[in-house]
Formats: structure tokens, sequence, C-alpha cells
């Protein structure tokens, strides 16, 4: 396989050179803007973006796309900053995106992309627009899938779980009837960002709200939310005891080792499963919808995106139209048709171009199955923190469930008032 | 030497010492007093995008004449501070009260308290014994020896979470001694997994500075104790370890300080499930609150927190330095 991926990438090369050097021609008139500045999150799907970016780098213009695991900030305080924004650009998940926004540091793309829109080929469902006006461009998304092994399932005439009490029932027949399955579930339950999200997820299949509606109000630790934590609940007796430790990565590394025979994780890990270099189960993996916290009601999980954003504070000096048409041309390349071909398999890309792999279109099974798109309220993540903290003390069974909703609930007041999003 | 010559000779170094580190502690004093905050207002907007129109609640901040955002700043006293400590939310705190800041600060005094003696102790050991290795394997043994604490804390944390999670290396080996061990399922074996990184990580740091303390052992006075009838024992008690002394001290002060700030073992190795760290929580109030004023209240404490536990080496030091002088 090794050998195989080797061709592949060396027949592949000088396609992908020559598509990015066939798309960078926009630029040409625009090379004395000198350095383009742009910033993303050191993902495999954002670095390929970088490259492709890079590409357009010709005399008298550079672009250089800087890689960090500090994206968010790096972004936040660039933009944020009351001189010219050190970025030109930069990708953000949708929960930066309403950030940003919120504060009114995005620069409106509306202008740009009317000028350019047929030479990029941008396709409305990539254009976020606000009341009207496009303030970033999407191009991946990504959701919480339902991973199982199709051939274990299949071996025990096992149906597909559509519910988190058949996961567990799924669970309990294969444990009794497959010894080296220790812990048939595998899911991110770490402590932090991983146990929050999935609360979230678990919550809006439960049919709770994170906040009262059109408010800061925090509404999680209502009765929804308790069902949550009791439906998370349900699954660790399945689970590694390293649960509440247990991150996306050594989820994923459950599956592959062959350890784990179901759970809910990252649609874009689909990949992961089939790499022969690291997977001891390929081709065994299948992905359904996430079950339903509840019977009957929505899949319990989100749809995500990641976008390109450019500052509202890149718009000064002489020279700010011209840079801001060499930064957007720069991102667009990123983002174009041929970038999507190369990079097929790194991502679920927003375009029609896009070839979903064995799995099919995980986005589209979601959306089917009742999932919303990750909520948008620029205050989330403050929430998200606060319930990433507490929770493992609810899901140990450290401390009561209402008493852990009701501790992150009042800490995600006192933040929401010191950070201005509500009053006092 | 006159005062002319020696504020001469001390001045760029002060001047260096109050710009790098002087005028930032004295920011972050300020920053920990204040608020600022953007004015903002409820509103609730057509989104559009991938998956449709949606109404999504926003707030957006208020802007001044030039479109920029309004910040509203005022002074809050010491009001981050009771919040940090979590002496503000004892009142109200719902379903049982318990102490965040405490919580952490026990693990901090306990990682600190745990790893000193075995740095110190390992570190000791490990000098004596590379002391007496040949020359020729020295410089390969040296080398290996100081591998972990060059390497990058984030990638040696991953490094030992792989050997001890799920599947790795060492449950497999003690579950073929018949023992069924999850390291990060509990408090004591997720908090000794941390302590055991630490450990490892800064032993080679001790180790170096003892071996160079080694190489000025005085050779005539190991030679008299020889000729007086000393074991080997009796010249370590009496001779090498005196002359390593001043070194141990150095050592244990810089681990101190170190060690007060364990962060990247605690989110590698466990996620701060069961070891959360005064600094986890600083980095939870940053980058999580988002909330620098807060987080500066945060950074001071730390520093009133080393610069406390630093007293009793501080004072022996100044001691000596009195004596010496």
């Amino acid at each position: 396989m090794k050998r195989r991926s080797l061709v592949m990438a060396v027949a592949t090369a000088p396609w992908a050179a020559g598509a990015a050097a066939q798309g960078c021609p926009a630029l040409v008139g625009l090379s004395g803007v000198g350095e383009i500045n742009l910033v993303g999150n050191s993902f495999r799907a954002i670095s390929h973006i970088a490259r492709q970016t890079e590409s357009c780098a010709r005399p008298g213009l550079k672009v250089s796309f800087k890689l960090t695991p500090n994206a968010r900030t790096e972004t936040e305080q660039a933009f944020a900053s009351a001189g010219r924004s050190p970025f030109d650009g930069a990708v953000v998940s949708k929960g930066v995106f309403s950030s940003l926004y919120a504060r009114g540091q995005l620069a409106p793309l509306t202008a740009l992309v009317d000028k350019h829109r047929q030479r990029w080929k941008l396709e409305e469902r990539m254009l976020v627009r606000v009341e009207g006006e496009v303030m970033a461009i999407a191009f991946m998304q990504n959701t919480q899938s339902l991973y199982y092994r199709a051939d274990l399932f299949e071996r025990h005439g096992l149906k597909v779980p559509a519910t988190y009490a058949d996961m567990a029932q799924a669970a309990a027949t294969l444990k009794a009837r497959e010894p080296a399955l220790s812990f048939p579930i595998a899911q991110a339950y770490a402590k932090g960002f991983d146990c929050a999200t999935d609360f979230i997820n678990v919550l809006a299949g439960c049919g709770g709200q994170v906040f009262e509606p059109g408010s800061a109000a925090p509404a999680f630790h209502g009765p929804a939310g308790v069902r949550a934590v009791a439906a998370m609940r349900s699954l660790m007796p399945h689970m590694t005891p390293n649960a509440l430790a247990s991150n996306s990565e050594d989820v994923g590394n459950q599956f592959q080792q062959g350890k784990s025979a179901l759970g809910v994780l990252w649609a874009s890990s689909a990949t992961r499963m089939d790499d022969q270099a690291s997977s001891q189960v390929v081709g065994r993996m299948q992905l359904a919808a996430a079950p339903a916290a509840v019977a009957g009601g929505p899949s319990s999980s989100h749809l995500w995106w990641d976008a390109v954003v450019m500052p509202r504070n890149a718009q000064r000096g002489p020279d700010a139209a011209v840079r801001q048409e060499a930064a957007f041309h720069a991102l667009m390349q990123g983002l174009s048709t041929e970038s999507v071909r190369a990079g097929n398999d790194l991502a679920i890309w927003v375009r029609s171009d896009w070839q979903p792999g064995r799995g099919g279109n995980a986005v589209e099974l979601a959306k089917a199955a009742g999932a919303r798109e990750w909520p948008g309220e620029p205050f989330l993540s403050l929430a998200h923190g606060e319930l990433g903290k507490v929770l493992p003390q609810a899901l140990s069974g450290e401390r009561a469930v209402q008493a852990t909703l009701d501790a992150a609930a009042s800490a995600y007041r006192k933040i929401a008032v010191e950070k201005g999003f509500a009053k006092a | 030497m006159k005062l002319r010559s020696f504020l001469g000779f001390s001045a760029p170094s002060v001047a260096l010492m109050l710009l790098l580190l002087a005028l930032p502690l004295a920011m972050t004093a300020w920053l920990s007093v204040r608020n600022c905050a953007f004015d903002m207002e409820l509103a609730t907007v057509v989104q559009t995008g991938p998956f449709g129109p949606a109404k999504v609640t926003t707030q957006r901040a208020k802007v001044d004449a030039s479109g920029q955002p309004l910040q509203v700043c005022s002074f809050v006293g010491a009001a981050y501070y009771r919040k940090v400590l979590g002496l503000e939310d004892r009142a109200d705190a719902p379903g049982g009260d318990q102490n965040e800041f405490f919580g952490a600060l026990r693990f901090t005094l306990l990682y600190v308290a745990a790893t000193t003696p075995f740095v110190l102790a390992g570190g000791l050991l490990l000098a004596l014994a590379m002391n007496r290795v040949t020359q020729r394997l020295k410089g390969l043994f040296i080398a290996a020896s100081l591998l972990p604490f060059i390497i990058t804390p984030v990638v040696g944390a991953l490094s030992i979470k792989w050997l001890f999670r799920d599947n790795g290396l060492v449950p497999h080996l003690l579950s073929g001694l018949g023992i069924e061990l999850y390291w990060m399922a509990q408090a004591w074996s997720a908090q000794l997994l941390v302590v055991l990184y630490g450990v490892w990580h800064t032993l080679p740091f001790a180790f170096i500075v003892f071996y160079a303390g080694l190489q000025g052992v005085p050779q005539d006075s190991l030679e008299s104790a020889t000729l007086d009838g000393a074991n080997a024992w009796q010249k370590l008690r009496y001779v090498t370890l005196p002359h390593l002394a001043p070194l141990v001290v150095f050592v244990t002060l810089i681990h101190v300080m170190d060690a007060y700030r364990v962060f990247e073992p605690v989110v590698v190795l466990t996620q701060g499930a069961f070891t959360t760290s005064v600094q986890y929580l600083t980095y939870h109030v940053l980058l999580q609150e988002d909330n620098p004023y807060k987080a500066s209240a945060a950074a001071v404490l730390t520093v009133v927190g080393i610069a406390v536990l630093l007293i009793p080496l501080l004072r022996k030091t100044w001691r000596e330095q009195r004596r010496g002088g």
C-alpha cells in the first residue's frame, strides 16, 4: 500500500501543480502586493489548502500560510488588533466565525464574490450570508456519525442501532459473543471539548437546547440535560474505564485496533479506518447517522462547517483593496475545484465536485436523520467550556447530575456577564 | 568599586530585567484588576450557508462612528482574584460546594512534593553512575540520558500516553502478569502517571547539573579522606554531598518553579481528568472563557504561589550569601 500511495503521489503531483498554476493567473497584475499572510489550524485538510494557497506565490508576491494548533487565538487577536491585522485571511470553524462576526471584526466579502464568482465557480451553498451579506466562504463540513463493525453486526444478526438503548443492547450482545471485544463501545468522553460536544449532541437528541430561545440564558440544565447525561452514562459500562480521558484520537485508535465495534465519532475520521498502515479493520467499518438518544427523536449529532474569512481591520492603508483582492484569490485557489479534486479524501468538501468515499456522504445521512446545525450563538463556547470542565464529575458519578449541570449553568452565567453577553 | 562604575556595569542587566520581567509582571497585575467587554446587543439574524437558511440568535457589538466595536472597560479591584480563588461562589454554589481552585492547588502541590525528591535522588544517582562510566561511552550515555529533557513536553507526554493508554505497551505487559489496570480511570493512577512523567522529564536536568558539579569535587579532599580510611559511603556523605549542596538548592528551586506550572502532561495524558492543576485552570480562563483579565489574576496568583513555595529555599540561599559575603 505504501508503494501504491507513493506512485499515486508521484502521478498526481505534476497534475496538482499544473492545476495550481492554472488557477492563479487571477493574481497577474497583483504582484506588487508583497506578502499575503494567512492562518489556520494544522489539520490535514487545512494543510492541503495551505499548500494550494502558497502555490500562488510569484515574483513580487509571497503567500505564507501559518498552520498552528492555536489558530483560534491567533486569528482572534489579529482580527481584534487596533492596527492592521497581521493576517489577511483565516480558516475558521463556525464557532470562531460566530464570535468574530458578533464583534464586527469580519470584512464583508459580497463585492469580491460578485466580481469573481464565475472564475472560482463559487456555489451558493458555499456562501455564508448574514442578512444577505457574504461574511465567509464555507468549504468543509463535518458531523459525528455512528461507526460500526459491519462484519460483526452481520455475523451476529444485529441491526444498526437507531437509539442509544439499541447501542447498549448491541454492545452487550457483542461482548457476550466476541471475547476480543472487551469494550464494544468507544466514544470521545474526555474532559473538556470532547465530553461537552457529546453532551450538546445528546441534548439535541433529547429535544433540549443549550440556551433559552432568543437569549443568552442557559437552558442546558433542564430536564433534557439530565436525560442527556443519563443517555451518555448508559453507554459507559460498555466503554473503556479510561473513557473520561479518551479523546477522538484515542477512540479512532480503539476502532483501528479492532478493540471496539461501535460508537459516535467525527465523520472525517473515516479514512483512518481504511488506512492499511495503521488500521486492522480496513473495509470493515461502516458509517450511519448517529443514533437518537430517545426513540423517535432526532439523531444525536450536529452539522459543522469550516470557512475562510477576512478581517475588517485589513482594510487600512492605501494598498488595502489590492491586498484584499490578492488574499481573496490565494484563498480561493485553496478552495478551488482543482484543490478539492486533489484532496478529495481529506474532508467532506462543500463542492459538487467532491466524491464521497466508501462511507457515503455522512453529512447527508445526519441531515436526513434530523441533525441540525451546530448552535451558532457567539456565547456558546463559554457554555461549552464550563460544561467540559464539570461534566466528568456527573459522568463518573462523583457528583449528582442536576447539581453538576446547575454548577455549569451558574458558572456560565457569571462569565457571560464578564464578557458582556449578559447583564448582571 | 566606585558607585559610578557599579551602576555602569549593572545598568544593562537591571534595565533588561525591568523590561523583560518587572514590566510584564506589572502589566499583568494592572490587567488583573480591570475588565473590558464589548457592548453587546442581542439580535436575531437570518444566516444561510452549507445547510440552508436558519434564524440565528447572535449578539452584535455596538460600534462607534468609525465602525469600531465599542468596548466598556472598568476597574474591578480584587473581584477576579476572589473568583479565581473560588471565594465568591461559595454562597451560591449549587449541589455541594466544590472549590475547584483548592482542588487544583492540592494536586499541584502533590505533584511538586512527589516529583522533587525523585528528581533530586534520581539525578544524583545517575550522575554518580555516569561518573564511573568509561570515558569512551560517556558521550553516548549522557546524550541518551538527556533525551527526555530535550524532547518537547507535548511530544514527550504523547509518547508516554501511548505507552499507557488502552492497548498500550504497559497495560499489555501488566495484563500478562494478571494485572488489569486502566491508568486514566481513577484519581490515584491518573495522578501517578502525571508524576511519573514529571520525574522522567525533569530527572535529566538534575542529572546534568549534578554531573557537572561532580567534575569539580576537590580530588585532594577525596584522596585525604581515602588516606584517613574513609569508605566510599563516607566520602560521598562527607566530601561529595557537601560540595554539591548549593546545586541541590539550585535544582530544587528551578524544579519547584517549573513543577508548580505543570500543564502539558495534564492536558495530554489525562485531559485534566482527576489531575486538574492550577495552570490548567489559568489556561481554561484564558482560552475557554476567553478572558485575559481574569487569566491575569490567575497568573499573578501563580507567581504568588511559587514565591510562597520558594521562601524557605530563598532564605537559605540568602543566609549563605550573607555568610559568604
